[in-house]
């Protein structure tokens, strides 16, 4: 037969996780949604564990237009949008409602308004909680524990600063390769957060899990912007609310998979350890003093202003 | 996808039967199968991207500096050594040349990355040995080009590294360990082979050497053989990466070739770094288009569909090996190996993991496999180079290498059935965790 | 045209000789920093990388000149000779297309993007443009040695070869 074929647009989306993460299922949900508002006329394609390339490469590629849509940590977009390197300071945030209070809010909008500067549309943020330290063979309570010792960061200038001002080492290595080089002892310890620490398996080799939550790095969903440009405004409006779903589902289902991934490792052998981190913020604080004259300054300003507008917070 | 498919497959023979070089084969099926689906600025545009992604990469910088050792190992002296070495203890048994051929080969792959480094510092010196007592020159370019194989599992090996790099990181030390025993065993093979054809031919079997000449010639070739302590033993326990061994390595040849053996001159040092310059670029050029040809197979979801494909003809997990083996074969007679691991890793690796086998064993195997490419026609780069040593035709040395192909062959079943070939050396070294 | 050919050569040469000897220094440096300084670099690894895509791709253009990309002869030698010059320049007229196509243009494209929006690299923090920059220049060269091959050819002389290789 010939029946008149209906057009579809097809999104591909790739990204670096495997596809047991609760980010990739999120994902699947976008594309749920996203088919069924559009009544089957638009579909995601989903290319997991970095199939497609790394985050940085992905994020070039939405900027060429060979690929429509990705999810990158926030620390892989500084490199095309300086200003989301605020992200990578430690221990900005009071909590967690004082993290989305910021992304939901006017800074949030603004670091994702900076994204069409570089030819991207960010459509908004994924969960990705704290990150703390990791180690194979010394307990770290204090940053005085840190010294001498070797820690593989991001390769981000903030990160490797931040484990200097904590008196660490820290060395960029590639994270498919940290498996091997924590195994070796090329680094004593990484850090990230609980669900990467367990799906990695570095659990295996790191018996100490310090929990400091330094940073709250979050994911961003970006957009190629000349994918969203040739989206009429129906179809922005289906994807914007499909993303929607997503993440309110990512959200929940984050704090679950975080708190699966710690009892995992726990009962896995790896020791946690719950620090003042009062020591962590003190270590830090030259750092926050140095970054206040740069072009972050008055976003760490109106970050600091947001916790004020809640309730005060003791931890 | 099938217009895909066709396109690349078409486009690559094409090319390759009218004698382009492979790397821009590759590209060029790489361009036409890109634009089917994707737009032109945007395509050349990410073509280029992943060329560059593709060799940028902390792990594979290791593969300049064991080509660039090994480069230095050639001049310096310290392959005339290991022959010296290998004659002193096998020169004596039937076959005693090509015997002595095969064990220069293992032991300069035991120090070196790359086979065609061993099939040119082995070759040059035993072609014309061999030749001297008789050997047909056909039979000897044979010897060489497959024993040259057994340094690709031996390690270093950089194949062993890219192949790291295409599963997604497993260990490259627990490979570089797991190649061993199968490196091992391919040699013996080989060496089998060796004696028996002796016998067939009634070939001359070398002098016994007095007991004082063998420790002599041994302990001569200790200085070159410390290497494999200093590389491998830096990498298993962890002193440092790969990378890292490949940079010592270079180094302590340099000591060894300039200072101690003083066989390689300074003023030379600027024309083996521009030798080995081109050596590695033409392994990186075809990292550089095959990285993009295996983008262009995932956004087109090749991989899937033939993974699928393939789990769907049969669940006999042996049938399924062999049937991945053979593919195997015939992607090394047209394909170099670099390229063929890269692009044939996300296609096959994940139909072996759902049947059980572990992505080292599989690696293994595969190299395994396409090492027997190297040496089978019509493209090996292994087979080049030792005609071209011997000064001879690629057609003549193919009937002297079938009795040494079906020694390959055997091991290849051996390896691909009895994972503990594979597995029980990194396990004893504890570089074998659950999954990796 | 002999001339400018061997200018290029020779420069060529030189540059991927002080590539290497510079990736080796690096990879040393880094050893060095971690075990002897016990601080390790944060930049060499970076480093090394971009000195990698520098090397991989200008040794693209010298391997393409040198010849020694490994290659198949299978139906070109049975050719009449006359009819293989055509086929050969047919066949170098698909690689200068090839240069010019996806090094030149899409390599370019790659850098003008990446240095107007300003991608920064991580470690190093130069502009990845500069990383980038290679790609152009050596389809640049490759272009270059392609259409000094096609003019050998079509004046049915013997393409020079490179002094002091093989
Ligand atoms: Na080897
Ligand atoms: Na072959």
């Amino acid at each position: 037969g010939c029946k008149p074929q209906q057009e579809v647009t097809t999104l591909r989306l790739a990204h670096s996780l495997d596809q047991e993460h609760v980010v990739h299922k999120a994902m699947v949900l976008m594309g749920e949604r996203l088919f069924e508002y559009s009544s089957g006329t638009m579909q995601l394609q989903i290319y997991s564990g970095g199939q497609l390339g790394n985050e940085r490469e992905l994020i070039e590629l939405l900027q060429i237009g060979s690929l429509a849509m990705t999810k990158v940590s926030a620390s892989s977009v500084e490199s095309f949008v300086p200003k989301m390197r605020v992200f990578s300071v430690p221990y900005i945030f009071n909590d967690n409602a004082h993290l989305w209070r910021v992304l939901n809010g006017e800074v949030g909008h603004q670091l994702l308004r900076e994204l069409r500067g570089v030819r991207l549309y960010g459509l908004g943020y994924y969960d990705a909680g704290s990150r703390s330290f990791y180690t194979t063979n010394t307990e770290i309570h204090t940053p005085s524990d840190l010294r001498g010792k070797k820690f593989r960061v991001l390769a981000s200038q903030t990160a490797v600063r931040m484990v200097e001002a904590m008196g660490g080492a820290a060395t960029p290595i590639d994270w498919g390769e940290l498996y091997t080089a924590l195994q070796q002892g090329v680094v004593d310890g990484a850090e990230n957060n609980p669900p990467s620490f367990y799906l990695s398996r570095h659990y295996e080799l790191s018996k100490y899990y310090t929990l400091d939550e330094h940073t709250s790095v979050p994911d961003v969903l970006i957009l190629s912007h000349l994918v969203w440009q040739g989206l009429t405004v129906q179809q922005q409006q289906w994807l914007s609310q499909a993303a929607e779903d997503s993440i309110r589902y990512q959200r929940e289902a984050w704090q679950l998979s975080s708190d699966e991934a710690l009892a995992a490792v726990e009962a896995a052998g790896v020791r946690v350890i719950y620090p003042d981190k009062q020591p962590f913020r003190d270590a830090v604080a030259p750092f926050h003093q140095s970054l206040e004259q740069t072009d972050i300054g008055p976003l760490l300003e109106r970050i600091a202003q947001a916790a004020d507008t809640a309730e005060v917070n003791h931890d | 996808m099938e217009m895909a498919i066709v396109v690349l497959l078409a486009v690559f023979f094409i090319l390759l039967l009218f004698n382009v070089p492979i790397s821009f084969c590759i590209g060029l099926a790489t361009l036409a199968t890109m634009l089917i689906s994707i737009d032109f600025i945007p395509a050349v545009t990410t073509m280029a991207q992943r060329m560059a992604s593709g060799i940028n990469s902390f792990a594979l910088l290791a593969i300049p500096f064991f080509v660039l050792s090994g480069l230095i190992m050639g001049r310096g002296g310290i392959a005339k050594r290991l022959i010296e070495c290998a004659m002193a203890l096998v020169g004596m048994l039937p076959g005693g040349l090509a015997l002595v051929n095969v064990v220069s080969c293992m032991f300069f792959g035991a120090i070196s990355g790359s086979a065609v480094a061993a099939t040119s510092a082995i070759g040059s010196f035993m072609l014309p040995e061999m030749k001297k007592q008789g050997y047909d020159v056909n039979y000897s370019a044979a010897v060489t080009a497959a024993a040259a194989t057994t340094g690709m599992l031996i390690p270093p090996s950089n194949i062993l590294i890219v192949y790291a790099i295409a599963s997604g990181g497993v260990s490259i030390a627990a490979l570089f360990i797991a190649g061993y025993l199968p490196g091992f065993l391919l040699g013996l093979s080989l060496m089998i082979v060796c004696a028996g054809y002796a016998k067939l031919k009634g070939y001359p079997v070398g002098a016994r050497l007095p007991l004082k000449l063998v420790v002599q010639k041994v302990a001569a070739a200790i200085p070159s053989l410390f290497m494999i302590i200093l590389v491998i033993g830096g990498i298993v326990s962890g002193v440092f990466t790969a990378t890292e061994a490949g940079a010592i390595a270079v180094v302590y040849s340099l000591a060894l070739a300039v200072g101690i053996y003083r066989e390689v001159k300074v003023s030379e040092l600027a024309a083996i770094l521009m030798k080995s310059a081109e050596t590695t670029s033409i392994v990186l050029a075809l990292i550089a288009t095959s990285s993009a040809m295996s983008w262009i197979l995932s956004y087109e979801q090749i991989p899937q569909t033939i993974s699928a494909a393939m789990l769907t003809l049969s669940d006999n997990p042996l049938l399924i090996l062999l049937m991945i083996n053979l593919i195997l074969l015939l992607v090394g007679a047209f394909m170099d190996m670099t390229p063929a691991v890269l692009i044939f890793t996300p296609i096959f690796l994940p139909v072996a993991v759902e049947l059980g086998m572990s992505p080292l064993h599989f690696g293994i195997m595969m190299v395994l496999n396409l090492s027997i490419g190297l040496v089978s026609p019509p493209v090996g780069s292994v087979l080049f180079v030792s005609c071209a040593i011997a000064k001879t035709r690629l057609e003549a040395i193919l009937r002297p290498l079938l009795p040494l192909y079906l020694a390959m062959f055997a091991v290849l079943m051996l390896v691909t059935y009895v994972p503990a070939i594979s597995e029980w050396l990194p396990t004893q070294f504890g570089l074998l965790s659950a999954d990796k | 045209m002999t001339k400018l050919l061997q200018t290029v050569d020779s420069l060529l040469k030189w540059f991927l000789a002080s590539l290497m000897a510079g990736i080796v220094l690096v990879v040393c440096w880094q050893v060095v920093s971690r075990y002897v300084l016990n601080a390790p670099s944060s930049v060499t690894e970076e480093l090394s990388r971009a000195l990698l895509i520098w090397i991989g791709m200008a040794g693209a253009a010298f391997a393409y000149r040198t010849g020694v990309h490994l290659g198949l002869d299978i139906i070109t030698r049975k050719l009449p000779e006359k009819m293989q010059r055509k086929v050969s320049m047919l066949l170098t007229a698909a690689v200068v297309l090839f240069a010019i196509a996806v090094m030149v243009v899409g390599g370019g494209n790659l850098v003008t993007m990446t240095y107007e929006l300003g991608q920064m690299s991580a470690a190093l923090n130069i502009k990845m443009a500069y990383i980038y920059m290679i790609l152009p220049l050596s389809g640049v060269l490759i272009a270059f040695y392609g259409l000094c091959q096609l003019y050998f050819l079509a004046s049915g002389k013997a393409v020079p070869a490179v002094e002091g290789m093989h």
